[in-house]
């Protein structure tokens, strides 16, 4: 779906952490995302901002202020309108996931895990999220009855460290993760050597989000997949995570 | 109204998607009936498979973007057996791009690409600036072009257009060349090798130092190039450039564009090409004009 849509909300969490809702009939699955843009051509292209939630007729969007566009995006206002092409890309794979699962997270990757946590019902979810210093994105965990595990980097609340720090693989049947690329490696490693299954969304600087250009290449062992069509969630040891 | 002929090819309208921009077509197939453009350009393809360059693939620029794709693709062959069949039903006209490593590669792949049914106009891609063995070293010089251009020719059984590089020593001589080695149109331009920097680790952005800038903040140079070359051959232009709406494809039409291919617009609303078409469809009907030729090449051969 390509469409112009209202935004019905939008709140500032943090510093630079914004939750950005908007009122569109398409929703999506856990994992997916939307190429965003409240601007004409400059910034040229759209911005990929994962799914947060979805409610009636509305998908929200946790996103972090980098550069000119998501800086452009904080200027919206309810009523105001935006442009979204999606939902895109593979998400998590929820089906077989089963009893103690783990959401690991870094910083603004926890965006995905409220909407992740949401369509895993049957399971006992504990998110782990790291951050650096700013927490953010959590207070709806504790609603749901999720266990949540904090680290931060400056140890302001939570751990002081980082969430792999605190993050115990075998504890878990299978992990799901979304973060910064190092972080996500240290997670598949640990998995990898704990014999727990992992699925990881990357992150990639993207262009076409469909699948037609190429840009968002990722090195895995069946060759270069594309983040944004094959991806943008991935079996963890599929993953060739030094390149 | 928009019919258009190119080389003898009949397309339903001048809008063609640009090659590395569109896929094979069917990864836009759910935002718009893509039957509705002129034609598609494939994936830049090659006989062997590649697979890309390494590192950061995409930069935004003011007004544009870099690429350092570097020609991934899955080989001919690959693109023949599971590609075409499906691009096909699309309905449209189909231009399959063809790059290659050395004259041998490119002779190869076209013979194959051109006998296939189903593959309508070649596009041989000697303006890729990405890779470095291939691809622009055969688009920057005259001779070296003209050889390869005239090697492809003996071998392709379609109309054959040569998509030149804005990185030619001289754009206006390179498709007067490859019109004399048996081009039946050019396409331009290509994008603009440039550099962007990393200021913080002091390194190019790309692996690959170099990087291919497209988008609107080319779009007059390429426009530029386009009339020179337009005035200086008689063979088809086909436009490539910048072009994000119908006034700027009616641009380049009115340089003496016979069509325009279309590709960062896409980036910016996967719709951009059909908009294209409905406005060029709107400037028809009110100005009164039954077909485009009226206004192409229209600011005459005089400087």
């Amino acid at each position: 779906m390509f469409a112009t849509v209202p935004v019905r909300s939008h709140e500032q969490l943090t510093r630079d952490v914004w939750r950005l809702t908007v009122e569109t009939p398409a929703a999506g699955g856990p994992g997916q995302f939307y190429l965003v843009r409240a601007w004409g051509n400059d910034p040229l292209l759209s911005r990929p901002l994962s799914i947060h939630d979805v409610g009636p007729g509305t998908v929200s969007f946790l996103y972090q202020v980098r550069g000119k566009g998501t800086e452009l995006l904080t200027q919206l206002a309810p009523g105001d309108t935006l442009t979204v092409t999606g939902p895109l890309g593979n998400g998590f794979c929820t089906e077989g996931l089963h009893k103690n699962i783990a959401i690991v997270t870094g910083g603004i990757g926890v965006a995905p895990a409220l909407y992740l946590v949401r369509s895993l019902p049957g399971c006992r979810v504990t998110v782990v999220a790291g951050f650096r210093h700013d927490v953010y994105g959590l207070s709806e965990f504790r609603l749901l009855g999720t266990d949540v595990l904090v680290a931060t980097e400056d140890g302001c609340e939570g751990a002081k460290g980082l969430c792999t720090d605190i993050f115990n693989p075998a504890a878990f049947d299978a992990v799901l993760t979304c973060g910064p690329t190092p972080m996500m490696a240290r997670v598949a490693r640990m998995c990898g050597e704990a014999g727990v299954p992992c699925q990881a969304s990357l992150e990639a600087h993207m262009a076409c989000g469909v699948g037609a250009c190429l840009v968002c290449a990722c090195a895995t062992l069946s060759g270069n997949k594309r983040v944004c069509a094959d991806g943008p969630v991935f079996d963890s040891t599929e993953v060739i995570w030094h390149a | 109204m928009l019919e258009t002929k190119l080389c003898g090819v009949t397309l339903k309208n001048p809008v063609i998607a640009a090659s590395g921009t569109f896929g094979f077509g069917a990864e836009y197939g759910d935002f718009f009936g893509v039957g509705r453009l002129g034609g598609i350009c494939t994936k830049g393809l090659t006989l062997l498979p590649r697979q890309g360059n390494t590192g950061l693939r995409v930069w935004e620029t003011a007004a544009g973007m870099m690429n350092s794709v570097g020609l991934q693709n899955p080989g001919i062959p690959t693109f023949l057996e599971r590609e075409l069949p499906r691009m096909r039903t699309l309905g449209t006209a189909i231009i399959a791009n063809v790059g290659g490593g050395d004259p041998e590669e490119y002779v190869e792949g076209v013979r194959l690409v051109s006998r296939a049914e189903g593959v309508d106009i070649v596009e041989l891609n000697i303006s890729c600036p990405n890779v470095r063995e291939g691809g622009m070293a055969f688009g920057i010089k005259c001779d070296v072009a003209a050889s390869v251009v005239a090697a492809v020719r003996r071998v392709c059984s379609k109309p054959l257009m040569v998509k030149l590089s804005p990185n030619a020593e001289d754009i206006t001589a390179m498709a007067i060349a490859c019109e004399r080695a048996g081009a039946d149109a050019v396409s331009l331009v290509n994008t603009f090798k440039a550099l962007a920097i990393d200021i913080g680790a002091r390194k190019p952005i790309f692996d690959n130092m170099t990087a291919g800038l497209s988008g609107p903040c080319i779009k007059p140079i390429a426009l530029r190039m386009v009339w020179e070359v337009a005035r200086a051959v008689h063979i088809p232009v086909v436009g490539i450039g910048g072009i994000t709406t119908w006034q700027d494809a009616l641009e380049f039409i009115m340089a003496g564009a016979t069509a325009v291919q279309v590709g960062t617009a896409t980036f910016v609303q996967p719709t951009a090409m059909q908009g294209i078409v409905d406005g060029l469809e709107r400037y028809c009907t009110t100005e009164h004009l039954t077909s485009l030729s009226t206004v192409c090449n229209i600011l005459g051969r005089e400087t």
